[in-house]
């Protein structure tokens, strides 16, 4: 299916949190500010029911995603409110593709894990709660991933500081 | 040896004890199997047939520091790995020899600026003998820096100098 027919199918058997599709669409030529949208069409759907919204993805017979490729976050900015949680499914028997965008607010930022419908979600949800400072509620084992257990601060967010020194190591 | 056989009669080798000793440890520099990123694959390099570090005695990389002499740090440290470079740095038996191999092992290379989880320079953790410019360095260079560091070993003495005697 296309991206249309999985917005469609999904609207036909009311998934949870799905809230609306966005797609690239070109630039306006009377407006000189518009630049359009290039990239990938995507799915936004509420955070708080992301995991749900997952499970449907995985266990409908017309979607069948067996595959979790990705889950990854963004900062968009300084002075963004959210996060941008950005998950990628792949069905490898009706070989299609589907992107999925959840804004998660970075105060609290928390977020139900979805380790429980993918169990590919564990990882990545580690690496995403290190760099970011997203909580993954529920998540079986929430130790950091890459950086050291005692690390200051998440180095992917915007605001993020550089240490000055680490374990007596300068880093000037 | 069969040229050599019964070619001599029974002799004596006067040399300097000094001298014997560098000899010995300069041509036999055994460095430990210790790879951290790309620097490796050209560590591996000099290692194999076609630029050949057995040349220099020095092809014997030991699967433990504790039978190590030299360690090429050949690679990004970043500070997790710091710790544990640090670790393998103090149960190397003495003397031990630190190479610092191409641009972030000397100085943090190309995240020098960014790179926020990695040292700038292993030698803010282990001191280091020699540094290799490169990134990653050609395996040519680092044959130089192995004898660069020969040179260095040859000029260490183990004999008192007179003013200390007194």
């Amino acid at each position: 299916m296309d991206f249309q027919g999985i917005h469609d199918h999904l609207r036909l058997i009311n998934a949870p949190g799905l809230l609306r599709a966005d797609e690239p669409r070109a630039a306006n030529p009377e407006d000189k500010k518009d630049k359009g949208r290039g990239g990938d069409a995507y799915l936004v759907v509420e955070a708080d029911a992301l995991a749900s919204f997952l499970e449907t993805c995985r266990d409908d017979e017309r979607l069948s995603f067996e595959i979790l490729a990705d889950l990854t976050a963004v900062d968009p900015g300084k002075d963004d409110e959210d996060f941008w949680m950005i998950v990628q499914l792949l069905s490898v028997t009706l070989r299609h593709r589907l992107a999925i965008k959840a804004l998660v607010p970075k105060d609290p930022g928390q977020i139900p894990s979805s380790s429980a419908v993918y169990r590919a979600a564990q990882w990545h949800e580690r690496e995403c709660a290190e760099m970011f400072g997203i909580e993954f509620t529920g998540h079986p084992d929430p130790r950091n991933i890459l950086l050291p257990d005692d690390w200051p601060g998440s180095p992917l967010r915007k605001d993020y500081e550089f240490p000055t020194e680490y374990r007596g190591i300068s880093c000037e | 040896m069969a040229i050599l056989e019964h070619a001599f009669e029974e002799n004596l080798l006067t040399t300097k004890v000094d001298w014997l000793l560098n000899w010995a440890k300069l041509n036999s520099i055994w460095p430990m199997t210790f790879g951290l990123a790309c620097c490796a694959i050209e560590m591996m390099a000099v290692g194999a047939a076609h630029h050949d570090i057995d040349r220099f005695g020095a092809g014997a990389f030991r699967a433990t520091p504790r039978q190590a002499d030299l360690m090429i740090v050949a690679g990004t440290v970043n500070f997790k790995m710091a710790e544990r470079v640090k670790r393998l740095y103090d149960q190397m038996p003495h003397p031990k020899y630190v190479i610092a191999m191409g641009a972030c092992a000397t100085g943090g290379g190309p995240y020098h600026k960014f790179g926020y989880t990695v040292v700038k320079g292993v030698d803010r953790v282990i001191p280091v003998d020699i540094y290799i410019a490169g990134c990653p360095p050609r395996p040519e260079a680092l044959l130089e820096g192995l004898m660069a560091l020969q040179n260095k070993m040859r000029r260490t003495s183990i004999i008192r100098k007179p003013a200390q005697i007194a």
